[in-house]
């Protein structure tokens, strides 16, 4: 568990150690890539916590949903529609629930959890 | 979780984690405020201001350059008539001629010179007429005499018993003439000529010594210094010449 926090965290140095910077106008990719990126990442903890989780859904995941958002900002860029709020929309919605998921198990972990302490 | 499911998580983790960085640096940029006042804005303006005028006067001296350079195209024959000019000048004796020619040496006869006695020879104007005489007859184009230049109305004459070259005395022997011919095979027939010249013999009789020197490759006659004056001549009319 605490190996991918670790892998995020070293991750995030080498981003800032590195100093890179892409140009203004493909930030806007990068962003939804983020959110999707992260959206997957939950996802896949929650799966993992509720014992379903498969490494090629979870892989192939990661990469078509960030190419998925990306392009779809590209066409909304395109069309001049503003296409990306959708994926922000999607991800976000996602995310929210991803996470509400992942806290109710840990919840009810938790508290099974100190049933057993009481219990012993 | 097995080891490779770790591994894969682990290695999207990093990716994620790049990608925030990424995003997060490129986001913050330093928030930089203009706080500059009304009177720096003006500076600023008046700095940009001097640029843009330096810019357009570039701009213009180029321009104006190039036009210069169209017009010169269409006036050849303003260049035409330059050389024209300079042709003349070099033929009235305006310039400093170089060329193959001979260099003559006047001085006085050394065993003439009694010690104890001031040394009296003199060229006199005479014999150096008759020595430009004598060498334009032989090819001579150009001749100096003492780094006088010799033109067409150059005046060889006595005042007060000095010999004067438009002007210029010649009062210390040695002098030299220098003499340009058209090519170093002139400067040749030259240089025969003066050798069998009855000059020499003359100048001896004044106590003088005429020595010629071997035909040079590369002799140098000044331009003439002072102005022309031209007083007797007047331009031709459009009638026929000749109808006197």
């Amino acid at each position: 568990m605490w190996l991918p926090i670790m892998g995020m965290i070293v991750g995030i140095f080498l981003g800032l150690l590195t100093d890179i910077r892409i140009p203004e106008e493909y930030s806007n990719y990068l962003s939804i890539a983020v959110l999707a990126a992260l959206d997957t990442l939950f996802g896949g903890i929650r799966a993992h916590l509720q014992n379903i989780y498969d490494e090629k859904v979870f892989v192939s995941g990661f990469f078509f949903n960030i190419l998925l958002a990306a392009s779809l900002a590209f066409l909304g860029v395109h069309l001049g529609v503003d296409l990306y709020l959708a994926a922000v929309f999607a991800f976000g919605v996602r995310l929210f629930q991803n996470i509400a998921v992942i806290r109710r198990i840990l919840l009810t972990k938790w508290s099974t959890n100190q049933q057993k302490t009481e219990k012993n | 979780m097995d080891k490779p499911k770790k591994v894969s998580f682990t290695l999207i983790a990093v990716i994620v984690g790049f990608m925030i960085a990424i995003q997060f640096q490129t986001i913050k940029k330093p928030v930089e405020r203009d706080t500059r006042d009304i009177w720096q804005l003006r500076e600023d303006l008046l700095k940009e201001k001097e640029l843009q005028s330096g810019l357009l006067k570039e701009i213009r001296s180029n321009e104006e350059k190039l036009s210069a350079y169209e017009s010169k195209r269409k006036q050849s024959k303003e260049e035409v008539l330059k050389e024209t000019l300079n042709e003349l000048k070099a033929e009235a004796g305006l310039t400093d001629i170089t060329g193959p020619g001979i260099i003559l040496k006047i001085e006085p006869v050394y065993e003439e010179i009694k010690l104890g006695e001031p040394v009296t020879a003199t060229v006199s104007p005479d014999l150096l007429k008759r020595l430009q005489n004598e060498l334009n007859m032989y090819g001579a184009k150009q001749v100096s005499i003492d780094g006088q230049r010799v033109i067409n109305s150059t005046v060889i004459r006595d005042i007060n018993k000095e010999t004067k070259i438009d002007g210029h005395a010649i009062k210390d022997l040695p002098i030299e003439i220098h003499v340009v011919t058209d090519s170093l095979k002139n400067a040749e027939k030259l240089y025969n000529h003066m050798q069998v010249s009855k000059s020499a013999e003359e100048f001896f009789i004044d106590n003088m010594r005429l020595t010629v020197s071997q035909p040079k490759p590369s002799v140098t006659v000044p331009a003439y210094e002072n102005p022309i004056r031209v007083l007797n001549m007047n331009t031709a009319g459009d009638d026929k010449g000749g109808n006197t």
